[in-house]
C-alpha cells in the first residue's frame, strides 16, 4: 500500500527553480496495479523517485506499507536502501560485470533481507522461471538481447519479494510486438506475486490495459483518477479528453434551457457544474461512437455528412467527414463501405457527448 | 561475361574520385610512417652502433652487451619501477576521489575546482618541482630553514630528494591528466546501475565496493597503464630532483648517456636503454587500447532517462571541499606562492618583517638582460607551429579514419595513436641522431624546427583522439549533402567538414599551444644555442643556480598561460575537457 499526500517537489537548475510537483495525493490499495499516466515531463518518473527515495521531496508525505518514509515537515527521511520496494528501471540497469545469476543473486546476498547462502539459488531459479528465463543463469549481462534484460530486471526487483514494485516505463526501450507480450506477461507476473505496482508509462494504450487504476498527470498535477474505464468513458477535463483516446472537439455555447448550442443545432446532455448561461462550452465525442448511415433513420439525431478522407487499418477504418461545416473523425468497421466524396447520414449518440467549460 | 566484370572492376579502381582518396589516405599514412617511424628507427640504429652519429661503422651487439651486463642498469630498472609505481599510487589517492566528489556529490564550489585542475595543467611540471624543492630541500628549502629556526633542528626535517618525493611530485602532476580521463569515462556510465542497487536494499558502502568499483575498475585500469606509461617516460621530475641525489631512472639515463656532464656523448649506450623503454611503452600502449575496449563495453548510454542525482553529502561537504583544497594547494597554490616569494626576493629566505622590507621587483627587470629576446621568439613559433601543423594532419587524419572506407583507415589510425607509446625523450633522442647524422637528409639539427617536428609528432596522438571525437559527432549526412549536391571531395571537406568541426579544433589548438609553450623535456634534449626557448632558459638558470631570476621567469610563464586560456576560455566554457592528453 503507498499512500501520498501533498507532494511537491522543486529542482533547482542554472535558470532558476522548476515545479516539478505541485501537490500529488494518491493511495494505492494492497496488491493494486496503478499507472501513472501523463505527457512527457509532467511529473511522473519524478513522483516514482520519490516514493523509492531517489529523490528527496520538499513537501508531502509519503507512506509505505503503512510507515512513512517521507516527510519533510517532520524530518522523516528513509533511505532507498531501508525502503521495502523493488524497481525496473526504463534502461533496465542490469550490471553488465555480473551474469545473469549474480544479477538476480545480489539482492538476495548484499540486500535489505538477505537469506541463508543455500537458499539463494532456489529463490534465483524461481525468480528466473517467473519471467521464464530458466537456464539463462551463466549468460554475461553484456550478451542478453533487450527483451531479456528486461526479464532479467523484473527478476531481480522481485525476488526479495518487496512489498511494492515501482516500474518506470519498463516497455519503452522494446520494439512493438514484443511491447505487446511483454505487457501481457507483466500483468501475470504481479497479478501472481501479487505485489503492490506503481508503474510510469506516457503510452495511454499500455496504461488502460494493464491498470487496475490510472492516474493522469500534467504539469506537476493529478487531473484525474479512475478504473480504465472511468477514465476513457468520462475524462474530467479538457486535457484527460484529449490525452487518452481519440477525440473530437466542437466549440458550443450554452443555451438558456440547458442544452448547448452547436452547428449541429441544440445538444441536450449533462452540463459541468457552474457554467454561466451563454458561455463557450467545448463539446467532445469519441469517433467510434459516430456512425455513417446512407439515409436518416427516424428517432435517432443526424445531420447530412460527406466523407474527405478515408485511412484504412485492416480492422477499422477512420474516417474524416465534413459535417455542418466542421471536421469530424468517425471510426467505423474496416468493412464500412464509404468512399471518399460520399454523401451520408452521420448519426449523433445524444448520450455520448461530454462537455467542458 | 567475364570481359565485362573485369571492365567493370577496373573501371572501379580507375574511379578518379575513389583513387583520389585513396591516394590521399596513402600519402598520409606514409608521411606519418616517416614522422613516428624515423625516430623510432634511429633509437634502433643508434643502439647498433658505436661511435659519434654518422661515423657509420658495422653494426653490433656492443651497446647491449655493454647496457645490460652492468648491474647498475638492474637499479635503474628497479628506480624506474618503483618511481612510474609511487606516481600512479599517488595520483589515483587524489583523481579517483575527486571524480567521484566532483561527478556525483553536492560538494561546494565544484565550478572553481574544475577550474583551479585545468589550472594545474598550465603549471609546467619543472617548475612545481623547483618551487617544491625551494620548500622541501634539505639545504635551501624552506621548511626545513624555518624547522632549523625554531627547533634548531640540525638534521632536515623533510627531503624531497629521494624516489617518495620525486613519485610525489609527478603523482600530484598527473591528477588533472587522470581526472579528466576518468570523469570522461564515468559520465558515461548509467546512474541506474547505482539505484538499482539501492532499491534492491544494498547499502551505500556496498553498493561503492560491489557496483561502482567493479564498473569503473577497466577504466582506472585504463588510466593506471596509462599513467604508468607516461610515468616511465617522464624526464623533468627524475632531471631535478633525481640527478642531484644520483637517483637515476631509464629516462634520466638516456639523458645523461647523450650529454654527459664531463667526457663525450654516448648515443648507442642511450639507445640500448631506449630499447628496454621503447618495448616497454609498446606493451602498456597494447594493454592500454585492450582495457579501453573492455571499458567501452560496460557502458550504456541510454540517453533517456539519464539524469545523474547528486548525492547529498551533508556534514561532509566541508572536509570534502577540504580535501580539494588540500590537493589543490599541492598542485597549484603552494608552488605558486613560493615561486611568486621567491621572485621578490634577492635570494631565498623565510617570510619575516625584515624579508618583505626587501621585497623588490628587480628580478623581473633583469631577467631580459640575461636572457635576451631570442627565447621569446623561439616559442612563440613552437607555439603557432605546433598547434598549426599538428591540428593540420590530425583533421586530415581523422577524416579518413572516420569518414571514409579507405580499407587502411584502422592502421592509419594506429599510426597516430602510436606516439602515445613513444616516451618523449626518446623520440626526440631519435631525431637528434638523424639530424646529426644525416645532416645533409635533414638539415634542421640546431634550428628551432628539430623542436617544432618533434613536439608535432608527440601531439598526433592527443590531436588525432580529439579530432576523431569531434568528426563523429558531425553527422555523415550533412557531408553526403553535399556530395549530392555536386560539390568535389576537398571542396566538401573544407567548406561543409571543416567549418562544423571548427570549435572543437581550435579547443585541442589552444591546448597543443599551450602544451607545446610548457615543453621541457623535447627542447633541452635537441638543445642549441640557437634554437632556446623560455622553459629551457629557465632550466639553465636552475642550472646555473639564479634562483630568484627561475621564479621570476617562472612567475611569468605561469601567468602568461592563465591569462591567454583565461581569456579564451570566455569564450569556450569547455576548454577544461580538452586537457587530457598532456
Ligand atoms: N534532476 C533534475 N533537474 C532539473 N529538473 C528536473 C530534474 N528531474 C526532473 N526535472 C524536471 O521536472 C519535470 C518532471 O520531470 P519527470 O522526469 O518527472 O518527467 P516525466 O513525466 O517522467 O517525463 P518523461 O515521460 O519524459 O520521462 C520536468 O520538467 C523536468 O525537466
Ligand atoms: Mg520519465
Amino acid at each position: 500500500m503507498i499512500r501520498i499526500r501533498g507532494l511537491k517537489k522543486w529542482f533547482k537548475t542554472r535558470h532558476g527553480q522548476v515545479e516539478a510537483l505541485r501537490g500529488i495525493d494518491l493511495e494505492v490499495g494492497e496488491r493494486e496495479f496503478f499507472v501513472l499516466l501523463g505527457p512527457s515531463g509532467c511529473g511522473k518518473t519524478t513522483t516514482l523517485r520519490c516514493v523509492a527515495g531517489l529523490e528527496r521531496a520538499d513537501q508531502g508525505e509519503i507512506e509505505v506499507g503503512g510507515t512513512t518514509v517521507s516527510s519533510p515537515e517532520k524530518g522523516i527521511y528513509v533511505p532507498t536502501e531501508k525502503r521495502d520496494i523493488g524497481m525496473v528501471f526504463q534502461s533496465y540497469a542490469i550490471w553488465p560485470h555480473m551474469n545473469v545469476f549474480q544479477n538476480v543473486a545480489f539482492p538476495l546476498i548484499k540486500g535489505r533481507r538477505q537469506i541463508p547462502r543455500h537458499q539463494v539459488a532456489e529463490k534465483v531459479s524461481q525468480a528466473l522461471k517467473l519471467v521464464q528465463l530458466g537456464g539463462l543463469e551463466d549468460r554475461p549481462a553484456t550478451d542478453l538481447s533487450g527483451g531479456q534484460q528486461q526479464r532479467v530486471a523484473m527478476a531481480r526487483a522481485v525476488v526479495t519479494e518487496p512489498t511494492i514494485l515501482l516500474m518506470d516505463e519498463p516497455l519503452s526501450n522494446l520494439d512493438a510486438r514484443l511491447r505487446e507480450q511483454m505487457r501481457l506477461e507483466l500483468r501475470k507476473i504481479t497479478r501472481s506475486i501479487g505485489v503492490t505496482t506503481l508503474y510510469v508509462t506516457h503510452d495511454q494504450a499500455e496504461a488502460l490495459s494493464l491498470g487496475d487504476r490510472v492516474c493522469v498527470m500534467n504539469e506537476g498535477e493529478i487531473l484525474q483518477i479512475g478504473s480504465p474505464q472511468e477514465v476513457y468513458s468520462r475524462p474530467q477535463n479538457l486535457f484527460v479528453a484529449q490525452f487518452v483516446g481519440e477525440m473530437n472537439f466542437i466549440r458550443g455555447r450554452l443555451s438558456g434551457d440547458g442544452q448547448v448550442e452547436s452547428p449541429f443545432g441544440k445538444v441536450r446532455c449533462a452540463l459541468p457544474q457552474g457554467c454561466q448561461r451563454g458561455s463557450e462550452v467545448t463539446l467532445a465525442i469519441r469517433p467510434e461512437h459516430l456512425t455513417l448511415q446512407p439515409r436518416a433513420a427516424a428517432g435517432a439525431a443526424c445531420v447530412e455528412a460527406k466523407v474527405l478522407t478515408k485511412n484504412y487499418l485492416g480492422d477499422a477504418a477512420l474516417l474524416e467527414v465534413d459535417a455542418c461545416g466542421v471536421n469530424l473523425r468517425v471510426k467505423l468497421a474496416g468493412d464500412a463501405a464509404f468512399a471518399v466524396g460520399e454523401k451520408a447520414v452521420l448519426v449523433l449518440p445524444p448520450d455520448r457527448w461530454s462537455v467542458y467549460a | 561475361m567475364k570481359a565485362i566484370a573485369v571492365n567493370g572492376a577496373l573501371a572501379r579502381a580507375l574511379d578518379f574520385r575513389n583513387y583520389g582518396v585513396n591516394f590521399f589516405a596513402g600519402a598520409l599514412l606514409a608521411l606519418l610512417t616517416i614522422l613516428v617511424g624515423a625516430p623510432v628507427l634511429m633509437v634502433m640504429l643508434m643502439s647498433l652502433r658505436t661511435g659519434f652519429p654518422g661515423e657509420g661503422g658495422p653494426l653490433t651487439l656492443t651497446n647491449f652487451v655493454q647496457a645490460y651486463t652492468d648491474p647498475g642498469t638492474y637499479e635503474i630498472l628497479l628506480n624506474t619501477i618503483l618511481f612510474a609505481t609511487g606516481t600512479v599510487t599517488v595520483t589515483l589517492l587524489f583523481a579517483v576521489p575527486l571524480v567521484w566528489l566532483l561527478m556525483r556529490t553536492d560538494m561546494p564550489l565544484k565550478g572553481t575546482v574544475y577550474v583551479l585542475m585545468t589550472v594545474g595543467i598550465l603549471i609546467p611540471v619543472f617548475l612545481r618541482t623547483i618551487a617544491w624543492i625551494l620548500l622541501l630541500s634539505p639545504r635551501i628549502g624552506l621548511v626545513n630553514q624555518w624547522a632549523r629556526q625554531i627547533f634548531g633542528m640540525e638534521q632536515p626535517l623533510v627531503s624531497l630528494y629521494n624516489i617518495p618525493g620525486m613519485a610525489f611530485i609527478q603523482g600530484v602532476s598527473f591528477v588533472p591528466a587522470a581526472f579528466f580521463m576518468l570523469a570522461a569515462a564515468y559520465r558515461t556510465m548509467d546512474p541506474a546501475l547505482e539505484e538499482a542497487a539501492y532499491t534492491s536494499g544494498v547499502s551505500k558502502l556496498q553498493t561503492f565496493l560491489r557496483i561502482n568499483i567493479p564498473i569503473t575498475l577497466p577504466a582506472i585500469a585504463g588510466v593506471m597503464v596509462y599513467l604508468f606509461m607516461t610515468a616511465i617516460a617522464v624526464f623533468e621530475v627524475p632531471a631535478i630532483v633525481g640527478l642531484p641525489a644520483r637517483i637515476l631512472v631509464l629516462s634520466s639515463l638516456v639523458y645523461t648517456s647523450t650529454n654527459p656532464p664531463t667526457g663525450l656523448p654516448n648515443y648507442g649506450l642511450a639507445g640500448a636503454y631506449g630499447g628496454i623503454m621503447l618495448a616497454a611503452g609498446l606493451i602498456l600502449a597494447y594493454f592500454y587500447v585492450r582495457l579501453v575496449r573492455q571499458g567501452k563495453k560496460y557502458t550504456v548510454i541510454t540517453g533517456r532517462g539519464y539524469r545523474p542525482r547528486e548525492i547529498a553529502l551533508g556534514k561532509w561537504k566541508w572536509s570534502a571541499l577540504a580535501f580539494a583544497m588540500l590537493y589543490l594547494s599541492m598542485e597549484v597554490f603552494i608552488p605558486f606562492l613560493v615561486l611568486v616569494w621567491t621572485s621578490l626576493l634577492p635570494h631565498l629566505r623565510l617570510p619575516s618583517m625584515e624579508a618583505l622590507s626587501s621585497v623588490t621587483l628587480k628580478n623581473y627587470v633583469t631577467i631580459m638582460d640575461y636572457a635576451g629576446t631570442r627565447p621569446f621568439i623561439n616559442t612563440a613559433v613552437l607555439m603557432f607551429g605546433v598547434p598549426s601543423v599538428t591540428m593540420l594532419v590530425s583533421v586530415l587524419v581523422s577524416w579518413v579514419v572516420i569518414r571514409t572506407h579507405v580499407s587502411f583507415r584502422g592502421i592509419l589510425d594506429t599510426m597516430a595513436f602510436l606516439p602515445h607509446a613513444l616516451p618523449s625523450i626518446l623520440l626526440a633522442v631519435g631525431l637528434a641522431y638523424l639530424g646529426l647524422a644525416y645532416r645533409n637528409v635533414f638539415p634542421v639539427y640546431g634550428t628551432i624546427f628539430i623542436i617544432v617536428i618533434a613536439h608535432t609528432i608527440n601531439w598526433i596522438a592527443y590531436g588525432t583522439r580529439t579530432t576523431n571525437s569531434v568528426m563523429i559527432q558531425v553527422h555523415r549526412e550533412l557531408e553526403e549533402a553535399g556530395k549530392v549536391s555536386g560539390a568535389s571531395t576537398p571542396r566538401v571537406l573544407g567548406r561543409i567538414v571543416l567549418p562544423l568541426v571548427a570549435a572543437g579544433v581550435f579547443n585541442s589548438w589552444i591546448w597543443v599551444s599551450m602544451l607545446s609553450y610548457r615543453e621541457v623535456t623535447m627542447a633541452l634534449t635537441l638543445y642549441s644555442r640557437k634554437n632556446v626557448v623560455i622553459s629551457t632558459v629557465v632550466w639553465q638558470f636552475w642550472g646555473n643556480g639564479w634562483v630568484p631570476e627561475v621564479a621570476a621567469l617562472g612567475v611569468i610563464l605561469i601567468a602568461f598561460a592563465l591569462i591567454v586560456v583565461g581569456a579564451l576560455k570566455l569564450g569556450f566554457s569547455r576548454l577544461g575537457e580538452y586537457g587530457s592528453g598532456s
